[in-house]
């Protein structure tokens, strides 16, 4: 195994095992070991992350489990980030995210929200319990790409109608995700969403696909 | 024979007692907007006021023809006792429940006040609950309390609690304890008022959150402290999200009857626990009685919640209060008629 490899195979096995302090190591190996730092996020922490979402499918990990590999993952994010460049001048991609109104829960906003992070996307996370025009005003004010939004909770989902409504009137080419427990394929078409994410659990499995379709926007490319 | 009162029907069915038919009920929020608007009120002041609150949940029942009523509708009330705050959202538009704005953020900042019971809206709901007593006496009364686990995540952030259960075992064990504590507390206050049942909701704890294996020995355990201690009040164990793989645990708890949401497999869950336990459940509020657009598909939900095995037919959640009237209509008008059939564990006179 070269070193590449094995500095790739420590930072996926810290984000599966949860070992932050393993995870930091093994990141800030990889840069005094002139590991390309993009690598190192996508074949290392993410695809870490893509084996959690295997574990969580399989009920071998659950909701527990998954946010302390996310606290690994952060911890190695944290220190390769500063050290990823954008390839020319090519803007990076970015999202508003937030949990709507009257909602105060927020791990799975949080689990979409590293998979941002880690694409390096611009992320421009309001919180939870966040008032329906706040999302509308930031998602004008930086012209995001993609507005993401949550709902735990069915009491609190239809709040994402009306930001939706207000958002694409004004600004018809931000996609629309949306997510959370009440949230079903079929609420996301009728609220007029681009893409949805069930649950806290399925943002896991979701958060990990979008890596791939995020990738094909190509917009804000990382080298 | 004279028919029976909602009361009535309700306290049978929980003895296992012959009915006329199926009650029409819930231990989850069933309070409707058509309620509100008749009162000439608003939601944000349902949740603070005792006689709204009592009015609410009488129309609400009444409107719909339902055999009892269910308060408080919002799961705040204790973390608000607790100082931890409340929104309630008065300026928003449509109905928003409250929340608890302030949540400890730390094991360590936790300090429950010992007499929180005297604080809050705490009060107010009791006040409420002898305005029912009094006014609609020919109703069932249902109090709902949140199961340890869930209470928990409403009085610290959730998701420190749940990295908690792996990395601070011991303290997130003590503080489940105390909160168990809190929630016996509760279950007691609820029967000395003389509600005619106690449905305790951990709604959180399903295994889409936790697995099993951590419900047997962090939430099962309590849960069963506060089944022990409601001794002369029918009690209900209901948990949302996936519950099949902890279905027979949740039995071992020891409530009266159990109370699932539509992610359970209700077929299974019969044959896993047998005729004799009264098992409540499971259709998806949200969807039938606000999304379906044609009556017949309401009933034909309705009737299957039924021919599944249930004994009564309970929302998996809250009913979410902008209910079309139609499917209200339809849910009840189906559960009276088509539950005219012994259900698994109750038979009919």
């Amino acid at each position: 195994m070269s070193n590449q490899e094995e500095i790739l195979a420590e930072l996926r096995e810290a984000v599966v095992e949860y070992e932050e302090d393993d995870c930091a190591e093994a990141a800030q190996r990889a840069l005094d070991e002139g590991v390309d730092p993009m690598i190192a996020v996508m074949e290392g922490l993410a695809a870490g992350m893509e084996e959690v979402g295997v574990l969580f499918d399989t009920n071998e990990y659950f909701v527990p489990e998954v946010l302390m590999c996310a606290d690994a993952l952060y911890k190695g994010l944290d220190i390769l980030r500063p050290h990823i460049t954008l390839e020319g001048d090519a803007p990076k991609a970015s999202v508003v995210i937030g949990s709507i109104q009257g909602d105060v829960h927020d791990i799975g906003k949080n689990l979409v929200k590293m998979m941002f992070d880690v694409a390096g996307w611009d992320v421009y996370d309001l919180g939870r319990d966040v008032p329906l025009e706040s999302f509308v005003e930031k998602q004008l004010d930086v012209n995001s790409d993609v507005l993401a939004m949550s709902a735990m909770m069915t009491t609190t989902m239809m709040g994402m109608k009306k930001v939706i409504a207000m958002v694409k009137e004004k600004n018809p080419e931000c996609l629309i995700m949306l997510g959370g427990a009440p949230v079903t394929r079929d609420v996301a078409n009728l609220f007029g969403a681009d893409g949805y994410a069930e649950s806290a659990g399925n943002a896991v499995s979701e958060g990990i696909k979008m890596i791939g379709r995020l990738r094909e926007f190509q917009k804000g490319d990382i080298k | 024979m004279s028919e029976l009162t909602g009361k009535e029907r309700v306290q049978k069915l929980f003895k296992k007692e012959p009915l006329d038919t199926m009650p029409c009920f819930s231990g989850q929020g069933a309070v409707v907007v058509q309620a509100i608007e008749k009162m000439g009120t608003q939601f944000a002041k349902i949740h603070t006021d005792a006689r709204l609150m009592a009015e609410s949940a009488i129309t609400s029942a009444r409107l719909f023809n339902m055999d009892a009523v269910v308060i408080p509708y919002d799961m705040a009330a204790v973390a608000e006792a607790m100082g931890r705050g409340i929104s309630l959202y008065e300026n928003a538009d449509g109905v928003i429940y409250p929340t608890v704005p302030n949540k400890w953020k730390t094991l360590d900042e936790i300090d429950i006040p010992e007499d929180y019971m005297k604080k809050g809206r705490l009060p107010m709901i009791d006040e409420a609950f002898k305005i029912i007593k009094e006014e609609a006496p020919d109703l069932g009364v249902g109090a709902w309390v949140l199961g340890p686990f869930t209470l928990a995540g409403q009085i610290m952030e959730l998701d420190i609690l749940l990295k908690g259960l792996k990395k601070n075992k011991e303290a997130t064990a003590d503080f489940l304890d105390q909160v168990t504590q809190v929630t016996v507390d509760m279950v007691k206050h609820y029967q000395e008022l003389d509600v005619d049942f106690i449905s305790v909701r951990d709604m959180g704890s399903g295994t889409d959150l936790l697995s099993p294996r951590m419900w047997k020995t962090l939430v099962g355990p309590n849960l069963t402290k506060v089944f022990d201690a409601i001794t002369c009040v029918p009690s209900v164990n209901h948990i949302c999200g996936s519950t099949d793989m902890i279905i027979e645990m949740m039995h071992g708890c020891g409530a009266d009857a159990l109370s699932v949401d539509q992610k359970n497999n209700v077929v299974e869950t019969r044959e896993k626990l047998g005729n004799d336990v009264l098992l409540f459940g499971n259709f998806d509020p949200y969807n039938t009685l606000t999304q379906l657009e044609d009556v017949k598909e309401v009933e034909a939900v309705i009737k299957k919640c039924v021919d599944d095995g249930l004994d009564a037919v309970w929302p998996g959640c809250d009913i979410w209060p902008e209910i079309k009237a139609e499917n209200m209509e339809t849910y009840v008008k189906t559960v009276k008629e088509y539950g005219k059939k012994a259900s698994p564990a109750v038979g009919r006179i």
